[in-house]
């Protein structure tokens, strides 16, 4: 087996500084063991897996109000329970309420923080609201426009993951030199379907033989 | 043949609140209202995240997962029969500053069989996937068996994951992401 070398993401001055250039070591077997990270798990309330409100009587975030929803399975395909997904992504104009996104011009939206939780279930399907993000320029020197994204990071139940979902039928996703670094023939797996105009399903499979301890 | 998510970078813009305000950062005390604390040795290792430019990565997120003071995992998993200590869960979460500075205030990882005492990072940051590593001590006899730090075969890679001592409870060690003085990374997928 060869050892994997990670890819540096074209053009993304932080990938090329940071993305180390040696080959990954394997561990070696006497040091290989379940013991993943296992947090105690911060408790979530179910209204943080609505992102289109900032607090109940606010009012609603601006933008299409979506439904991301999916199942999150390990690589034997057992659910993945009670693992937390942290969410975040844009407002509907691109922008991120973020202190570093500075150099944006899109407005913020007041009612819009762009950032949630959720738990998965037994059957490890997990269900959020949030807005449809829009794309955003992520170098004006070169025209790079990121297209519509959530971001996951998935802690809990044996894994840890964190990935990015894209929207179908989006034509900046081809463009998009930090999804170009997804090899082709797994590009479809991080494109949502949409099951409804405003639902979209993402299900996800996630890497280790240990999970669901908690 | 199952075809797993692909990963991607966390960044530029992870919510600061997650990081900050969610997990625990320091698991040398359990709560400041309680006066007990984890069994165990109180240290404190801090360092920088720098670049292939010799730059500071700030807002970087590390997380930390190890061994109480006697070498118990806190994992279903972990039969040893070695000792919980309810007072210590192991997992920890920090967040690098301005200038890519982390301090993890915990309890000295009891040692294990071969294994030395050793922290595993996960880190995330704009612009990389996930890296995994693992973070040792200077003075500790099982550096020389330890099977992680046994498999750097050269030895100025190897001391790259071997924080030094600079007082009673105190290490540090930088960690370089690319270039000059790359610390190595380990796979975890490959099992
Ligand atoms: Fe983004």
């Amino acid at each position: 087996m060869t050892n994997r070398v990670l890819p540096v993401v074209h053009n993304d001055r932080e990938s090329e500084a940071r993305t180390p250039s040696q080959p990954l070591l394997i561990l070696p077997s006497e040091a290989r063991d379940a013991f993943d990270p296992m947090p105690v798990l911060p408790p979530v309330s179910p209204r943080e897996a609505d992102l289109t409100r900032i607090a109940p009587g606010r009012p609603r975030a601006s933008g299409d109000a979506i439904v991301v929803t999916g199942r999150i399975l390990d690589e034997d395909r057992r659910p993945v329970r009670r693992s937390v997904l942290e969410i975040w992504n844009a407002n509907t104009r691109g922008r991120y309420s973020h202190i570093r996104d500075l150099a944006n011009p899109a407005p913020l939206d007041p009612n819009f923080y762009g950032f949630g939780r959720a738990t998965t279930d037994d059957d490890g399907v997990y269900r959020i609201r949030t807005i449809k993000p829009g794309p955003y320029i992520a170098r004006t020197d070169i025209g790079w426009w990121r297209p519509p994204h959530v971001h996951f990071s998935l802690l809990g139940g044996g894994v840890r993951l964190v990935t990015q979902m894209y929207f179908p039928n989006e034509p900046l996703n081809e463009k998009d030199y930090i999804h170009m670094t997804v090899p082709a023939d797994e590009r479809s797996r991080t494109i949502a379907s949409a099951v409804q105009p405003d639902v979209f399903q993402f299900d996800l499979v996630v890497r280790g033989r240990f999970q669901n301890f908690v | 043949m199952t075809i797993f998510t692909p990963e991607a970078t966390l960044g530029p813009f992870y919510p600061g609140v997650f990081a900050l305000e969610q997990m625990p950062h320091d698991l040398s005390r359990v709560t400041p209202i309680l006066a007990h604390r984890p069994q165990g040795r109180p240290i404190r290792v801090s360092g920088r995240f720098l670049d292939a430019l010799g730059m500071p990565v700030p807002s970087l997120i590390v997380e930390f997962w190890q061994a109480n003071a006697h070498g118990r995992y806190r994992h279903p998993l972990d039969q040893s029969g070695r000792p919980l200590d309810p007072q210590f869960d192991g997992f920890a979460r920090v967040r690098t500053d301005d200038d890519g500075a982390y301090t993890f205030a915990t309890i000295m990882p009891g040692a294990r069989g071969a294994r030395a005492p050793h922290l595993r990072l996960t880190i995330f940051a704009s612009g990389i996937d996930r890296l995994v590593t693992q973070i040792f001590f200077d003075e500790e006899p099982l550096n020389e068996t330890d099977p992680v730090l046994c498999a750097v075969k050269d030895p100025d890679v190897r001391r790259r994951l071997v924080a030094k001592k600079t007082g009673d409870a105190e290490f540090t060690l930088d960690i370089v992401m690319r270039g000059h003085n790359e610390t190595p990374f380990f796979d975890d997928w490959a099992r």
